[in-house]
C-alpha cells in the first residue's frame, strides 16, 4: 500500500466544517522512518483507538488523538452557545483593550500572508506526520484568518470572499480548532521561515487563548493543574511550601553524601545576590538538578536563596501557552517576590519557557528585578577560575538540546556550548542545532499532557524529529547501549519529553540513551566532587 | 486638464491614502509584549549564530550593540534576494523572485519617470530630460521582462503545486493575471513603440503640469489602464506585505528594546494596562470595569476555590 492511501487528511480548507467521525488520521506508515533499531514500521506503537465512550462523550472528529477533551454539547442550544461565546471571543481577540499584549503581531499575521507555503516543510510536526495536511502550520492559522476576514475586518464581504476564501463556522469547526490548536507545539520554527514575518506558532497561542480567556475552555493540565493550582497551593506540581522543603533537605542530604560536598539550601534569605527559581518539577522528578545548582553556587561564593512564598519556589509559568491573564498573574508573583526579598536578581533554572516567560515576555510590564538565565551564570562561574574542573570525568558521548524558548525566542545560544566545549570532550552537536534547532516535541505544554492516548501522539508525532536527531547525533558511536550516551537539556519541559521518549521507544535498553542537565555535567567535573557523581546506572 | 488627467490623480490619490491608512493603523498599533525571533540581525557579533546580549551574565550592566549595518544587509539580501524563499522554499524561488524583481525594476522606472517629469514641468531642458530615455527603456524591457517570467511561473506553480494548491483564493490567481497582464501590455508597448520612454517622459511632464498629455498608442493606454487599477486595487489585499514586512521585522521579529524606565513604551504600557477588561471566562473575573492592574492583582478566588 503507497503511504498516501492510507493517510486520512482533508482536501481543502473548508473541510474542517464537514462533519465527519474523524477529519485527519495517520498511520505508522505515513510517519518518516526512524534509523535501527527503531525502523520497523510493524513494532510502530501507532495510536491507542479512543474508546467509543471517548468518542461519543467529547470532541474527538480531528485526528487520531485528543488533548483538550470538550464535552459534546447535550443540545443544538448549547452548541449555539457555544459558537456564540466563540464569536464574541474572537472579536475580543482583535480588540486593543483585550488583547493589546500581543495585537499587532495577530494582525498582521492574519492580514498578510502570501500562502507561499514557504513555512511548512520546517514544521517538524508535519513533517513527522507524512505531511498531513491538517498539521500544515498554515491550516490552522488559515481557518482562523478566514473566520477573521468573515466576522471581524470590515469591509465588502465579497471582496473579503474573493481575497480570502470562506468558511463555515460551525460546532464541527469550533471543536476540531480547539484540538487543532493543540497540535503546535509553539516552536515558531515555521515563523522563522516566513519571508513576510507572519506568525503561525503566535496564531495557535491566540487560538487557545481565545477559548480560554473568552469560554474558559482549556487544556486542564495546563489550567487546573497548572496555573490554577501554582497560584492556589504554591506549585504546578501540587506541593506546597512545606513539602517542598521537605524535598530540598532530602535532597540536600543526598547531594552532601553523594557528592562529599555539604550542602545546605537557602530558603527566604533577603538580600540575597541571587534568587534561584527553579521549575519545581525539578524537584520531584530531577532532584539532582537543584542539588547541584546549590553545590555550584556555593563554590563560587554566590550569595542565593530560593522563596518558600506561592509560587517563589516554582518558576513555571504555563500562561504562556495559553492565557494573557494567567501569565501576566504569575509572572507578578515572581517579580514581587524578587522585589520584596530584595534580591539582585533572578536567576532562572533550567527552564526554557519560564526563561522566555520571566526573562522576556514579561519584560515590559514587570520591572526594576533583572532576570538571567542559568545558561549564562553557569558559564560565567565555569570560566571564573574559581573552581577547579576535570573534563575527563566526561568522557562518554553527549550532545545538546537546545529548547526553543532560550535559543529561538531568547538568543541564548552559546553559554551552554562553551561549557559543553569544555567539560564534555565527546561533544557533538545536533543537526540542524542554535536558533534553527528542532522542538523536543514537548513544547507548548504537550510534555505534560498524556491524557487519552495524547501521549502516542506527542512522542510519535511531534517528538520524532528530535528522537530521530538524537539518534543521528550518535550515529558515529556503538549504538549498543554498552555505551552510555547522555543528552544535554537544559530545560525541564524538554527533559520530560525526552524522558517520555526514552521510555517509549525503550532507548535506554536499547542505544544506552541517557539524559541530563547541564549543571549536572559541570558538578560531575568538579575535581572536588567525589569522581562518580553521575551514575548512569541510576539515570 | 482632461478626464484623464483626474483619473490617474484620483487613483494616486486612493493609492496613497490608503496604503498611508494602513501604515497609521499598524503604527497606531499598542505596543506589544516582546516576542522577538533569533536571530536578530542587530545583535553585532552574535547575530551571525542567532545569539543575543542575554547571553551575557548580567546583560543590563552591559552595552548594548546595535548593528544597524547588519541589519540593512539582512533587510536588502531579504528585499532583493528573497533569502527566505531561497533557503525554504527553493523550487519557488526563481519565479517568486522574477516576479519581484522586475516590480522593483517597474517601480524605478516610475520613480524615475516621475522625476524627470517633474523636472520637465518646472522648466528642465528636454534634451538634459532626454538623458534618461535609455535608463527608462532599459528598466521597461528588463522589468516588464522578468516580471512576466516571473508571473507566468508563479501562476502555473498555483494551478499545479498540491503544496499550495488547497490554499489559493482567487485573488491569487487574479492577482498574477492583473501582475502578468501590466508586464505583457508594457512589453508590448516598449517594443511596438520606438518612442515609448519620450511619450512617456511627456506624459509625467503633462501630468505635473496640468498640460495636455501626449497621445499614446492602443497599447499605451491599455497599460496605463491596468496600472490605474493595480494603484486602487493594491493597497486592499495581502500584497501590501510588500511593505509591511518593514513592521513584521522592526516592530516584532527584530524588536527586542526593553521597557526602559521612565521612558515612553512605560508610559503608554502604564495606559494599556489601565483599560478595562471584558474577557468572559469565569477565571478572569473581569466585570467590564476592572483594569488590567486589578485583574492582574486579583489571584484571590484561587485561594478560595
Ligand atoms: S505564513 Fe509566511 S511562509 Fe507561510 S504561507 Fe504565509 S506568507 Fe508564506
Ligand atoms: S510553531 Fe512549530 S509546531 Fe507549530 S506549526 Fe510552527 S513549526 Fe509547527
Amino acid at each position: 500500500m503507497s503511504r498516501s492511501s492510507l493517510s486520512k487528511q482533508p482536501k481543502k480548507v473548508t473541510d474542517i466544517s464537514v462533519p465527519s467521525e474523524q477529519l485527519a488520521h495517520v498511520d505508522p506508515q505515513d510517519m518518516f522512518p526512524l534509523p535501527p533499531p527503531y525502523d520497523k514500521v510493524k513494532e510502530q506503537p501507532g495510536f491507542k483507538a479512543l474508546s467509543a465512550e471517548t468518542r461519543k462523550t467529547v470532541a474527538a472528529s480531528l485526528d487520531d488523538t485528543v488533548c483538550v477533551g470538550l464535552p459534546q454539547p447535550k443540545s443544538k442550544e448549547e452548541e449555539e452557545r457555544l459558537i456564540t461565546a466563540f464569536l464574541s471571543g474572537l472579536r475580543k481577540l482583535f480588540t486593543r483593550e483585550n488583547n493589546w499584549t500581543f495585537l499587532e503581531p495577530l494582525v498582521l499575521s492574519m492580514e498578510h500572508c502570501a500562502r507561499c507555503q514557504t513555512c511548512v516543510d520546517d514544521c517538524p510536526v508535519y513533517e513527522a506526520s507524512g505531511k498531513n495536511e491538517i498539521y500544515r502550520p498554515t491550516y490552522r492559522s488559515e481557518i482562523l484568518r478566514r473566520l477573521y476576514f468573515k466576522y471581524i475586518k470590515p469591509g465588502n464581504s465579497l471582496f473579503n470572499k474573493f481575497q480570502n476564501g470562506d468558511i463555515e463556522l460551525n460546532w464541527t469547526l469550533l471543536s476540531r480548532l480547539l484540538e487543532l490548536s493543540y497540535r503546535c507545539t509553539l516552536c515558531r520554527r515555521c515563523a522563522q521561515s516566513c519571508p513576510i514575518g507572519v506568525d503561525n506558532g503566535l496564531i495557535t497561542r491566540e487560538i487557545r487563548k481565545l477559548f480560554s480567556s473568552e469560554m474558559g475552555i482549556t487544556e486542564k493540565n495546563l489550567h487546573e493543574k497548572g496555573t490554577i493550582q501554582q497560584l492556589r497551593v504554591g506549585s504546578s506540581t501540587g506541593m506546597n511550601s512545606l513539602a517542598v522543603k521537605d524535598n530540598v533537605e532530602f535532597i540536600d542530604e543526598d547531594m552532601t553524601e553523594r557528592t562529599g560536598i555539604p550542602i545546605e539550601s537557602k530558603w527566604d534569605v533577603e538580600g540575597a545576590e541571587v534568587l534561584l527559581l527553579h521549575n519545581a518539577g525539578e524537584f520531584i522528578a530531577w532532584p539532582d538538578n537543584p542539588g547541584c545548582f546549590a553545590l555550584l553556587l556555593d563554590a563560587a561564593g554566590i550569595t542565593w536563596t530560593m522563596s518558600s512564598e506561592i509560587a517563589g519556589y516554582d518558576g513555571v509559568n504555563y500562561g504562556l501557552f495559553y492565557d494573557d491573564v494567567q501569565l501576566a498573574r504569575i509572572a507578578a508573583k515572581h517579580f514581587e517576590i524578587a522585589k520584596k526579598l530584595k534580591v539582585k536578581k533572578i536567576v532562572m533554572g533550567e527552564c526554557g519557557h519560564e526563561s522566555k516567560a520571566l526573562g522576556v515576555i514579561s519584560d515590559r510590564v514587570f520591572q526594576g528585578i533583572p532576570r538571567e538565565t542559568a545558561m549564562s551564570l553557569i558559564a560565567d562561574i565555569v570560566f571564573s577560575g574559581k573552581i577547579k574542573f576535570d573534563p575527563s570525568r566526561n568522557n562518554f558521548p553527549v550532545t545538546l538540546h537546545d529548547p526553543c524558548n532560550l535559543v529561538r525566542a531568547m538568543g541564548v545560544v552559546e553559554p551552554q556550548r562553551r561549557v559543553l566545549r569544555y567539560l564534555a570532550p565527546k561533544f557533538r552537536e545536533m543537526h540542524p542545532h542554535g536558533v534553527r534547532n528542532y522542538c523536543c516535541g514537548g513544547g507548548s505544554g504537550f510534555a505534560i499532557m498524556s491524557q487519552y492516548n495524547f501521549m502516542d501522539w506527542r512522542l510519535q508525532i511531534s517528538g520524532r524529529k528530535k528522537f530521530k536527531q538524537i539518534l543521528d547525533a550518535f550515529a558515529d558511536e556503538d549504538p549498543s547501549a554498552e555505551t552510555k550516551k547522555y543528552v544535554c537539556a537544559p530545560c525541564s519541559n524538554c527533559k520530560g519529553q525526552i524522558r517520555d521518549l526514552f521510555d517509549y521507544y525503550g532507548a535506554k535498553q536499547k542505544s544506552g540513551l541517557h539524559y541530563g542537565g547541564l549543571v549536572e555535567l559541570v558538578v560531575n567535573a568538579m575535581v572536588d566532587v567525589k569522581e562518580g557523581f553521575l551514575n548512569f546506572e541510576e539515570m | 486638464m482632461t478626464v484623464f488627467h483626474l483619473l490617474i490623480y484620483l487613483s494616486v490619490l486612493i493609492f496613497l491614502t490608503a496604503v498611508a491608512a494602513r501604515i497609521v493603523r499598524i503604527v497606531r498599533m499598542p505596543v506589544h509584549l516582546r516576542w522577538e525571533l533569533y536571530p536578530v540581525p542587530h545583535e553585532k557579533s552574535r547575530s551571525a549564530y542567532g545569539g543575543s546580549i542575554l547571553e551575557e551574565v548580567n546583560w543590563w550592566t552591559k552595552e548594548r550593540e546595535v548593528d544597524r549595518i547588519g541589519e540593512a544587509k539582512a533587510m536588502v539580501s531579504e528585499i532583493f534576494f528573497l533569502k527566505g524563499i531561497w533557503e525554504h522554499n527553493r523550487g519557488l524561488w526563481f519565479g517568486s523572485w522574477s516576479l519581484h524583481f522586475g516590480l522593483y525594476l517597474l517601480i524605478g522606472e516610475l520613480g524615475l519617470l516621475a522625476l524627470s517629469g517633474f523636472l520637465g514641468a518646472v522648466g528642465m531642458q528636454p534634451e538634459i530630460l532626454a538623458l534618461v530615455t535609455p535608463i527608462v527603456t532599459i528598466l521597461a524591457w528588463i522589468g516588464c521582462a522578468l516580471g512576466l517570467i516571473g508571473s507566468l511561473i508563479m501562476y502555473l506553480k498555483r494551478l499545479t503545486d498540491p503544496k499550495l494548491k488547497p490554499f489559493n483564493n482567487a485573488s491569487h490567481y487574479f492577482n498574477l493575471l492583473l501582475l502578468g497582464a501590466i508586464n505583457v501590455t508594457g512589453l508590448i508597448w516598449v517594443a511596438a513603440d520606438p518612442e515609448y520612454a519620450g511619450k512617456l517622459v511627456d506624459f509625467f511632464a503633462g501630468l505635473f503640469s496640468l498640460n495636455a498629455l501626449p497621445v499614446l498608442t492602443t497599447i499605451g493606454y491599455t497599460h496605463v489602464g491596468i496600472v490605474l487599477f493595480f494603484f486602487i486595487y493594491f493597497p486592499f489585499t495581502h500584497m501590501t506585505h510588500a511593505f509591511v514586512k518593514y513592521f513584521t521585522y522592526h516592530d516584532i521579529r527584530w524588536n527586542d528594546s526593553p521597557n526602559v524606565q521612565g521612558g515612553k513604551m512605560g508610559i503608554e504600557i502604564d495606559k494599556l494596562e489601565h483599560q478595562p477588561v471584558t474577557w468572559a471566562a469565569p477565571h478572569v473575573r473581569a466585570d467590564g470595569k476592572k483594569t488590567w492592574v486589578d485583574i492582574v492583582g486579583d489571584t484571590g478566588e484561587e485561594k478560595k476555590s
